[in-house]
Order: C-alpha cells, then structure tokens, then sequence
C-alpha cells in the first residue's frame, strides 16, 4: 500500500479543513512547494494535491502553481479540485501531472468522464467518491446528492473505471479513523482503492493494507505531527516490525564449547555459559546449542550446561543433538531450554513432533533438517548427513508442520563449511512451501551472504557459527550491515 | 514480599523462576489456589493452548479467584489472553478480566509471530516505567488479545497493531515473554515485582 501525502491549496496556501467546511481552514505553509518537496525528501513515493478553491468554484484557481509545484519534485503528482472541463483536464494531464481526480464532474458529467477516459485511459483518472452519510457529496463537499456512493460505484465500474478514491466527509480532518466499511465495500466491488479521512494513526493505516486498500491519504495528520511520514510509509510498507533473527550456534561437547571444521580438529572454544552471556550481551537474538556427542554419558553434562545457561542468560535457546523421546525433550525444557530441536528421530519417528507440540507447545518443537540437493531435488539426510533418504526436504518440511513443528531449522549440507553462501533455492523452496518460520543454516561466509538469506532465501533467522566463533565479525557488525542494508534488525 | 508464580500445567514456569532468582527476589510455586491471598504479587505464565489451560485454571479453582484478587497480579504470553473474555482458540469461555477478545492472526505472514518486535507505548504504567518507547520485545504466539483500548499500554504491529502490554486496574499482562527479552525485559519483571 502507498502512502500519500495531501497538499490542499487555497488562495495559494498549503491548508487543511475539517470536514470540508471552508470556515474550519488552518493555514500550514504558505508555500506548498515547499511542503511538497519536504514530502519527498521525508520518502513519499507520491502526492495528492487539491485545488481547494477550484472545488467549491469549479474553475481552476491554483492551476499554475499545482502545475509548477509537480515540476518541482520527481515524484508522481495527482491533482483534484475543480477539474470539471476537457480544457482543465487536459491542461493538468499535458503539463506532468500524473493522474487527475475527478469527484463532481464524474457525478454530473458522464460525457466528460467517457471522453476522457477514451482520451488518456483509466490508468490516469481516479475516480473521487465523497460521502455524507452514504450519500455522495460534490463541489468541494458543499453539497450532497441523493445518490448512495455503492450505486454511484457500479455505474462508474460499468464505464471502465478502475481506480476509486474514496473520502469520508463526516471523517476528513477529524483525525479519527477512516470509514473502514465503506473501503471494504468498494474494494469488494473490484475497484483499487485509495482511502482518504480520518486517518490519524499507524493502525488505521495498517488495517487498511490489511483491508486491501491500494493507498492511502494522509493529510492532517502529517502537518499536526500525529504521524512521522517515515513511521506511516513503514507501516504501509512492510506492516511489521517484527525483525529477522541472528542466532549464534554452538557445538557442545563434555559441557566445553568446541570448533573445529565438519567436526574434526576440534578445539576448546570455552565455556558455554560465558560464551552464552557474551553472545547475549553483544545483541544475538537466540542461541542454539548443539550437542555433538549426543551420547547417553555425555547427557548428564549437557543438562547440566543447559540449567547453567538458563539461570544467566534471558533470551530464548534451544538445544538440538540426539533427542530421541518426549522424556528428552520434557526434560531439557524443564531445565529452562526453551526449544529443542530434533532431526534423524522426527523422522524416524514423526509422531514425536505432534507428541511434543500436544505437551509443550508448537512454540518448542524446531524440526532440523539437513538437505543436500540430488538431481532436481533436495534430499533429506539423517545422521549427521551420514544417511540419505527419498525423502524431498520441501515435502518433509510441510509434513513436520501439519505435525505441529513450530520451526524449521534448515541446513545445507552442500553448503555446510564452504563460506560460499546459503544455499538460496533450498531455502527459498522451504521457505515458500511452509507457514512457520525457517532458520537458514550453512555456507555463510559473508555479510552480504547473510543479507541474501533473508531477501533471496526468504528466511526469518539464520544460524552462524564460524563466522562469530573465529572472529571474522561480530554481531554488532553483522547486525548493523543488515540494517543499513534495509533488513530489519534489533540493534 | 510473597510472589506466587501460578502452575497450573501450562509451560515452562523455569524461565519466569530463573529470571525471578536473577533479580534478588524469592518466590513459591503454587499449583493450588487456597492461599493465594497470603501474597503479594501473582504471576500467571503460560505457553500452550487455551482451551487445556482454561480447563486446568477452573478444575483447580484459580478460575474463580484469580478475578477477583486486589494485588498486582502479571499475566504473560497466554496468561495475558486468559485474561480476556473469550479466546478463539478452541471457542474457550477465559477469565473475563479484561474487556475483549482473543483472536487469531489472519495473515500472510508467518504464524506463529515469533521472534523479536518493537513495541511502541501509548500510555504510561508503572510496568514500562524507565522502558524506551519502542524497545524490542521476544514474542511467540499464534493468538492476540483484542483488549479494550482502554487498556492499552503498549502495541506492536504483525500486519495489524495488537495489544502487547495491557492493564486494567492491579491486572498487567504482556504479551511478550519479559522472563526472554533480555534487559528490558528484566526491567519490566523487576518493575512488577517493586509494584
């Protein structure tokens, strides 16, 4: 959805009214160009400009200076307002304006609207539908019809138009909230809608993109500092602030942290409980330990790091490596892990997924799956990637989800240990086929590596080890590279 | 100073014990409602489904006291819901604490919400006090509480704008799990328990 920014012109001012009475004007600029270049500076992808007085009069007043104005700026300019003649409609559209608005004439003057539309094409004129009280309004809202605004739309539908801007008289300037109804009808009728009144904060904008709206128009709310520009293109834009995840992996053996490449020559890295505080206080925003042993002597040491780690570190981890029964994971999660992670017994023994989502929670469940790609497909492998199977990751990943997996960690076993990148086609296949969320794991070697997961892959988090542990970077670095490069981060 | 962290079956009482014992401060799990008006602040955590832990909640009785307590009590992640009229999952009647109800995100988006988001304040509580105004937060969950605006204290947005932090008179809740969201999330634990 794209936000746009409303420059209302009377006697050459930038003003705004409410609810379309001209007694209620406030002046805000006394020069719109100058508001219309600040709107584009501010990240307006867009503008709407009304000739107010041409509105009320019909003959154009500010036509010059709306025409100067578009001049100015790079960005597209929609101009409405008195625009109730061929001479005015083509003066606007010859001279860069994008698209005009047309409200009264497209009421009263079907002839005018087919002419033009034949002339330009609907992709250039938007149709305005005012309304009081259902009923459409015209002349810069000194008046009202008697005709309701859904009859009025179908008429313009069966002529060709496509593009409805919709205000809400009874809302314009009250910064309340637009008429959310009135968009969902219009919207249901097939036309794009623009909505405009009333919109006075970041969860009307919000509940429009959710509605479906193509735009949305805001006016006072910008000049009366209720909403930062930036702050309602964000929320149109992207409509979450959730934030990818970078999640540190650590490889536990004997309750010491150990790195070494594919598992060999490995080396002490530390302790797992102050690697865990330092990981944590540097910004990561969950850890992941994985027991390389996975033996049933080394079990006890990992529980016991396990308890260690929660009593100190207060972001969510979770522990992976040779979990094979509800009793395993029952227990790891008593000890405050927050999520295990499984992989050659979920598949083995899928039952084990739906049995843990029932008792703990979907929230708990990570199904871990190594891939590596075998002709046109990516097989699963089991074992540490010792064993393969006919199983299609893609498929196996959908089937750990409808078994109640709450995660996806997926690892790329062509990748793995390469620093050549994630193997983007697997996770954007992964990504694309499941509705949960999928950590992206093996290959990163750098930054922009990372930056792909998350745009070309389509992952929520990705997993890091070796680029942290040997100190090639660290998190602050690779969260402030993501950031800069427009993936949202907590920093 | 008592602090009762409620057990009635429902999640991971650990992480919520661990950052309690992190702060300096003592506290008694309680899996049976008798004595709850001995304490002083009551802490009601929660993952896992509504319907189960509704059931658990009114078997026990906390169903019936819980309502009617008069000391901070701190509802999180389902807990919070709970605290609503009415939750969509499993069409479960809830503890009616706070006007609204529970919804399910209806989304392109991945669901669960999981992970860490920003939440900005719109009204002042002595639950966010010294808390930066959109300050990231750890959330896992499928489900909101639609709350009367009336409560809201913090929103975050997930395609729409939900409830994050509410409170209704000694009531708070929080969507987010506070016991996983780092320092701030500690700051605001910490908060509670000085209440």
């Amino acid at each position: 959805m794209i936000i746009i920014p409303a420059i209302d012109i009377i006697d050459g001012q930038c003003v705004r009214l409410v609810k379309g009475e001209f007694k209620s004007k406030k002046v805000y600029s006394l020069s719109p160009l100058a508001m219309a270049k600040k709107f584009e500076q501010d990240g307006a992808g867009r503008l709407h400009v009304v000739d107010l007085d041409a509105a009320k009069t019909g003959k154009p007043v500010n036509q010059e200076l709306i025409i100067k104005l578009a001049k100015a700026v790079k960005i597209p300019v929609e101009v409405g307002g008195g625009i109730r003649d061929l001479k005015t409609a083509e003066r606007y559209l010859q001279s860069g304006i994008n698209r005009i608005v047309l409200g009264t004439a497209a009421l009263t003057d079907s002839f005018l609207l087919i002419h033009l539309l034949e002339k330009f094409g609907s992709d250039k004129i938007i149709v305005a539908i005012e309304t009081k009280q259902g009923k459409v309004a015209t002349n810069g809202w000194q008046t009202t019809s008697n005709k309701n605004y859904l009859d009025f739309a179908k008429e313009l539908k069966s002529l060709g138009i496509s593009d409805i801007l919709f205000t809400d008289v009874d809302k314009d300037g009250t910064l309340t909230e637009p008429n959310f109804e009135g968009v969902r009808n219009l919207i249901g009728l097939g036309f794009n809608v623009i909505a405009s009144g009333g919109i006075s904060n970041l969860e009307s904008i919000s509940k429009l993109k959710q509605l479906g709206a193509d735009g949305a128009i805001v006016g006072k709310a910008l000049y009366e500092n209720k909403i930062a520009l930036k702050d309602a293109l964000a929320a149109a834009k992207s409509a979450s602030n959730l934030t990818k995840r970078i999640i540190p992996c650590l490889d536990v053996k004997d309750g010491r942290v150990v790195k070494g490449v594919a598992f060999q020559n490995l080396q002490d890295a530390g302790d797992p409980v102050a690697l865990a505080k330092k990981y944590s206080e540097a910004g990561a925003d969950e850890l992941v330990f994985l027991d390389i042993m996975a033996s049933k002597e080394n079990r006890q040491t990992l529980y016991e790091v396990v308890e260690k780690v929660a009593k100190e570190v207060f972001i969510p981890f979770t522990v992976g490596g040779g979990i094979k029964t509800v009793e395993d994971i029952c227990s790891l999660l008593q000890l405050g892990a927050d999520k295990v992670s499984i992989n050659t017994s979920a598949v083995e023994n899928p039952k084990l997924i739906s049995k843990a989502a029932t008792a703990f929670g979907q929230q708990c469940v990570v199904v871990a799956i190594d891939a590596r790609k075998v002709g046109k497909i990516y097989k699963v492998f089991l074992k540490g990637g010792t064993q393969e199977t006919e199983l299609d990751a893609v498929v196996w990943a959908q089937k750990a989800e409808s078994r109640g997996a709450g995660e996806i960690l997926l690892t790329s076993m062509d990748k793995d240990g390469t620093k050549s990148g994630y193997d983007l086609e697997l996770l954007r296949r992964v990504s694309e086929a499941v509705k949960i969320p999928v950590i992206a794991s093996g290959g990163a070697g750098s930054l922009e590596d990372l930056r792909l997961a998350f745009t070309e892959g389509k992952a929520d988090a990705a997993l890091v080890a070796s680029l942290f542990h040997y100190g090639q970077f660290t998190i602050r670095q690779v969260k402030e590279y993501l950031s800069t490069n427009n993936i949202p981060i907590r920093i | 100073m008592k602090i009762a962290i409620i057990d009635y079956g429902a999640g991971n009482l650990k992480s919520v014990a661990n950052a309690l014992t992190s702060l300096g401060r003592s506290f008694e799990i309680v899996s049976r409602p008798d004595n709850l008006s001995a304490f002083d602040k009551v802490i009601l955590p929660g993952v896992g489904a509504a319907g189960s832990a509704m059931e658990k909640l009114s078997t026990s009785g906390f169903a019936e006291i819980l309502p009617k307590l008069k000391v901070p009590v701190l509802g999180i992640c389902l807990g919070m819901q709970l605290f609503g009229q009415f939750s969509e999952e499993g069409n479960t009647p809830c503890l009616s604490i706070v006007p609204g109800k529970v919804k399910k995100f209806q989304t392109d988006l991945k669901v669960p919400h999981m992970g860490w988001n920003k939440v900005e304040l719109v009204k002042e509580s002595a639950l966010t006090s010294g808390i930066p105004n959109n300050s990231f937060f750890y959330f896992v969950h499928s489900y909101y509480l639609e709350a009367d605006q009336s409560c809201l204290i913090g929103r975050a947005l997930y395609e729409i704008s939900f409830p994050a932090i509410i409170q209704k008179d000694n009531f708070f809740a929080t969507q987010f799990h506070p016991e996983k969201s780092g320092e701030w999330g500690r700051k605001i634990l910490n908060n509670f328990v000085n209440l």
